[in-house]
């Protein structure tokens, strides 16, 4: 790559729209797909069918075109999971912290996924999701339960969330917009 | 080798001359397919992969599991591209990818929004894909899609949704008859192409329900069809059911003749020739209705179009096998298609020419084809040789210059297969027409003078040696024989040394000239020749008494299958005892569905044995009676043909036996273990004999040992009520002891588990206790048979398909054999009469008159005379067919 072709890359930049890509992943009905919806268009729906595959979303906020690998969460499809987390910008996990029974499946799926050498270094979003719900566990708690703090290889950020009623979508989007700088 | 595209352009000339296939390599395609995984994605580059890749797969080049999971992944992620051209290609390369089940199921999600997306190209492929890879749960999901597929303005949309429907019914077919609606309303389609796909679904889901598929029928032939594939559907569905409706109406008018024939006037070339073909195909069609097929089918011979030339000389070709009158018309255009361009039109005009022409014209027609043989392919020299021989046997007169036609080809060049139809149907000519029996073996002795092949040199030698010593004067062979004891190879010295005792052995004044030439045969180079030398000498220099045993050695064919005795040698191990031959097994192994019905077409000519093997009781008889037990059962009075009481391709393979005695009945069961790994011990049969009262098990006699894939005989034996025809059920279960061998050394474990396995139920029936002995004159028979014996009642059989169908049935009860070919009803008649004999256990001749008449629309009566030496045999045919 010539100087002259990274000064064109560099003048894009400042010019031309950001690209990131993320996977989306988390055990099923934790509010993957629902979280794209809101994301690409803001609208909430209590009605939807489980993801058979994927879901590949791209999605336009500010300058950055985020585009959106979001999988199926049931057991047929973690085995998959890692080969659409390689060389994405960041990971993001769903949860679903009203549903403490099957905390422990999600943290052992996390941490089995992040033991692959592949996926080394690429930050992690935790998202707790569904905190509109009585009984939704509390940031810390959630923190604790999913055994985040062992977690030191890479970048690691938790939000707590609902979909239903946008709670702190707008953190979400912002963290990652800042993200899709630090790679490129 | 001028390419017009290259001109064009003259800048890609150099590149235009090699395919852009070339030089693609699986290892460098795999490499490019990376791109797959950039960020940023290059549409063309990665359709260009794509298509490689394909090439590779259509090539035949096999991906190993690791690298098509890999390349099925990466193309996922091409789902993110909103290209046209490249989305095509993923589907294309999903379905030849045909990732295993547990991950293709991954872009399920991805392709059914595809289908509701509002791009028509992404809603075709993407039914079309998912179609593929889908399974029950899912079609479930996405069934209301498909549904409104079907129904959908677009055509390539509503036809992708149909032909997936036709391949989704051999998997799910209750969901895709659930349909019916939407493809019935797809089937008034105005799309040329929806409504041919519609009209096969909707036949495909109503085939096993005759009622709807005449319905189907009669409904579209009243005209609303256009498309012309779909015209031609129709019509092959309309022939099927003029097939299975018979032929009862009263006028004798044909259902749909006139749909059919209508179809001759269609304007589109397709279907009169579809029309044209399925007329001829008619059961039993009539002259009347087969001349304005025959007349379209005489225009397409003049088509300036080869294929339709070629379509029409073909089908006239297998109509002139059976109204050869009907065709004569066509013969001028025929005749100047011998000399058409395309030599396989050709081929069939000539030989439609010899089934149609007359004794007169044959000689002109065998000049024609003399001048036209040296141009054509080995294979259309194999279509007219056969058509010479049969024409030969249409007109025996003939022979003489058929004959000759044969021998001067053999002469010629040609190939292995080509020189073996033409030895075949001398063969054949000299069997049956005995006039040809001179000259056809001399043309054969000519053509082993100077022939390439061992194979035929060995089969020719051998058919000498059966049919030479017959002939007026077997001296002249001889020296044809010998000649090849001196110029051939080991393999024809030994089966001329083998003649040449054949000849000894038949004919007596030759044979001390025959011990001058085996003699001489002894100093051969090569064991065999002598080793059979040898032996003839001392075969046929022995004792004048045992002339026969001489003459059953030589002649007499060897009763031990040959696949067993091969395998029996091969396990042999040398040792102190010497290999026995009677030990092998006799029972032939059952074959699998298949090979046994391509061996319906028996071989004729060589191929075929030139005398009838020892009949199946006789070896049956002789094998019963070697085993002690049996001894005294008495003599075998019927043995039936082997009953399978396994489907095929299961682990075990068992097939039964009844032999039936005067006062015993013996199932044999023949057992094959087909699975590798496991031997079997102490196998035997346990026979629930609860419904078949009479019966008292006697004996059971076990398998010691049943290795994989070598047959073996289990007997069970039951005592029963002296000459009655006593039937029952019997269920069965095969009982053995497994031991698992190991594959590397074939040796088994010393421990072995007990375990059974379920037969399916047997049945011992009237029919086994009557021979198929025909008699010559029925009529004389019959009166000969006092007619006091006589006893006549009427039954009505109720419905039935048709008469033919209700005459089979009561023969196949009866288990008699035919006479004068009764058996067959003709079509369209209202009443049959057929005639039946055999022997009834105990050795009384029977003979039976049924009268059968139609009564109303499809009731069939019959009327069951019976005439026999013992009256309460008549009584006891009558109790079979009263209880049957």
């Amino acid at each position: 790559m010539g100087l002259w072709e990274a000064f064109l890359n560099w003048l894009r930049s400042l010019f031309f729209k950001q690209e990131m890509e993320l996977s989306l992943i988390g055990l099923q009905n934790a509010g993957k797909t629902s979280l794209v919806n809101v994301v690409a268009t803001g609208g909430y729906s209590e009605d939807m069918i489980p993801t058979v595959g994927f879901n590949m979303r791209k999605v336009t906020k500010g300058n950055v075109t985020i585009k959106l690998w979001d999988l199926g969460g049931q057991p047929r499809f973690r085995s998959m999971w890692e080969r659409y987390c390689r060389a994405v910008s960041a990971i993001v996990y769903v949860v679903d912290a009203a549903d403490p029974d099957n905390l422990s499946i999600s943290r052992s799926e996390l941490h089995d996924l992040l033991s692959k050498p592949s996926l080394s270094g690429i930050p992690l979003l935790v998202l707790g999701n569904k905190i509109d719900k009585a009984g939704a566990l509390s940031k810390q708690a959630l923190t604790d339960q999913m055994d985040l703090k062992s977690i030191t290889d890479r970048e690691v950020c938790c939000f707590m969330i609902s979909c239903k009623n946008s709670t702190n979508i707008d953190s979400v989007i912002d963290w990652l917009v800042k993200h899709s700088k630090s790679k490129s | 080798m001028a390419q017009p595209l290259a001109k064009k352009d003259d800048d890609r000339d150099d590149e235009a001359d090699y395919s852009p296939f070339m030089g693609i390599e699986k290892g460098a395609v795999l490499q490019e397919a990376r791109v797959f995984n950039d960020p940023q994605l290059d549409a063309r580059r990665c359709s260009q992969v794509i298509t490689k890749l394909l090439y590779l797969l259509n090539q035949g080049e096999t991906f190993t599991k690791v690298e098509a999971t890999e390349v099925f992944f990466s193309v996922t992620k091409l789902f993110q591209s909103r290209d046209l051209g490249l989305r095509r290609m993923v589907y294309l390369i999903i379905k030849e990818l045909s990732p295993s089940a547990d991950e293709v199921i991954i872009v399920t999600s991805s392709l059914m929004k595809d289908m509701n997306s509002k791009t028509d190209m992404y809603r075709a492929n993407a039914i079309r894909v998912l179609c593929r890879i889908t399974d029950g749960t899912l079609l479930t999901q996405i069934e209301r899609y498909l549904k409104q597929a079907i129904v959908d303005k677009n055509p390539v949309v509503a036809s992708a949704a149909l032909v997936s429907g036709i391949h989704l019914l051999q998997t799910n077919p209750e969901i895709v008859k659930r349909w019916s609606n939407e493809v019935q309303e797809a089937v008034q389609s105005r799309a040329a192409l929806v409504q041919f796909h519609a009209l096969a679904l909707l036949h495909q889901i109503r085939q096993n329900d005759r009622l709807a598929v005449s319905k189907l029928v009669t409904s579209l032939t009243r005209g609303s069809v256009r498309s012309p594939l779909a015209q031609c559907l129709l019509i092959r569905y309309t022939s099927q059911v003029i097939r299975e409706s018979g032929n009862n109406t009263q006028s004798g008018e044909r259902p749909f003749y006139d749909f059919l024939e209508s179809c001759l006037r269609h304007k589109s070339e397709m279907v009169i020739f579809e029309a044209a073909k399925a007329i001829t195909d008619l059961n039993g069609v009539t002259t009347r209705e087969l001349t304005p097929a025959i007349t379209v089918l005489q225009l397409f011979l003049s088509s300036s179009k080869p294929v339709l030339r070629f379509a029409a000389v073909r089908t006239l070709n297998k109509v002139a096998m059976t109204h050869p009158m009907a065709v004569t018309n066509c013969n001028i255009d025929m005749e100047s298609l011998i000399s058409d361009q395309n030599r396989s039109i050709a081929t069939l005009a000539i030989t439609t020419l010899l089934k149609t022409g007359n004794e007169s014209s044959v000689d002109r027609l065998m000049k024609q084809i003399t001048n036209f043989m040296s141009d054509i392919a080995d294979e259309f020299k194999i279509v007219v040789v056969e058509a010479i021989r049969s024409l030969c046997l249409k007109f025996p007169l003939k022979y003489r210059s058929l004959m000759n036609f044969l021998s001067n080809i053999l002469r010629e060049e040609g190939g292995f297969d080509y020189k073996k139809a033409i030895v075949d149907s001398i063969v054949i000519l000299i069997r049956d027409i005995p006039d040809a029996k001179e000259s056809g073996l001399l043309h054969l002795c000519e053509f082993i003078e100077d022939c390439e092949f061992t194979y035929l040199s060995t089969q020719i030698l051998h058919f000498i040696g059966i049919e030479g010593p017959k002939t007026l004067d077997p001296s002249k062979y001889i020296r044809y024989i010998y000649n090849r004891v001196h110029l051939e190879n080991a393999t024809v010295r030994a089966s001329a040394v083998s003649t040449l005792a054949k000849f000894g052995a038949s004919v007596d004044a030759l044979k001390p000239r025959i011990f001058v030439l085996l003699r001489r045969c002894l100093f051969d180079s090569d064991d065999e020749v002598r080793d059979r030398a040898t032996l003839y000498l001392s075969t046929l220099g022995g004792d004048l008494e045992n002339d026969e045993d001489v003459r059953d050695f030589l002649f007499g064919s060897l009763d031990t299958p040959l696949a067993n005795l091969e395998s029996s040698l091969k396990n042999y191990v040398p040792s102190e005892v010497a290999f026995d031959i009677r030990l092998v097994p006799k029972e032939v192994k059952s074959q699998p569905l298949t090979e046994k019905k391509a061996q319906g077409k028996k071989p004729t000519g060589l191929g075929a044995p030139p005398s009838a093997p020892p009949s199946t009781v006789d070896s049956y008889e002789r094998q019963l009676l070697s085993i002690p037990e049996f001894a005294n059962f008495g003599k075998l009075f019927k043995s039936s043909e082997p009953v399978e009481l396994t489907e095929a391709e299961t682990e075990y393979a068992v097939n039964v036996v009844k032999h039936i005695f005067d006062t015993h009945v013996v199932f044999q069961y023949n057992c094959t273990n087909t699975i590798p790994e496991q031997l079997l011990e102490d196998v035997f049969v346990i026979v629930d004999a609860s419904e078949a009262e009479e019966f008292s098990q006697v004996f059971s006699k076990p398998v010691r040992s049943l290795p994989y894939d070598s047959p073996g005989q289990t007997f069970v034996a039951f005592e029963k009520p002296e000459g009655l025809p006593t039937t029952g059920k019997f269920s069965n279960t095969l009982k053995f002891i497994v031991k698992e061998v190991d594959p590397t050394s074939g040796e088994a474990e010393d421990d072995g588990v007990e375990d059974e396995y379920q037969l399916e139920d047997l049945d011992v029936v009237a029919a086994d206790y009557i021979l198929r002995v025909g008699v010559s004159n029925f009529r004389n028979a019959w009166e000969s048979i006092d007619p006091d014996s006589e006893r006549v009642d009427e039954y009505g059989l109720g419905p039935r398909e048709s008469l033919s169908e209700a005459v089979n049935t009561v023969i196949n009860l009866l288990g008699m054999q035919p006479c004068e070919g009764t058996e067959v009803v003709p079509p369209n008649s209202r009443s049959h009469t057929c005639l039946l004999s055999g022997v009834f256990i105990g050795g009384v001749k029977v003979l039976v008159r049924l009268s059968f008449g139609l009564d109303g629309a499809k009731d069939v009566a019959m009327k069951l005379s019976v005439r026999s030496d013992d009256v309460s045999v008549s009584d006891a045919i009558h109790e079979i067919v009263a209880s049957g």
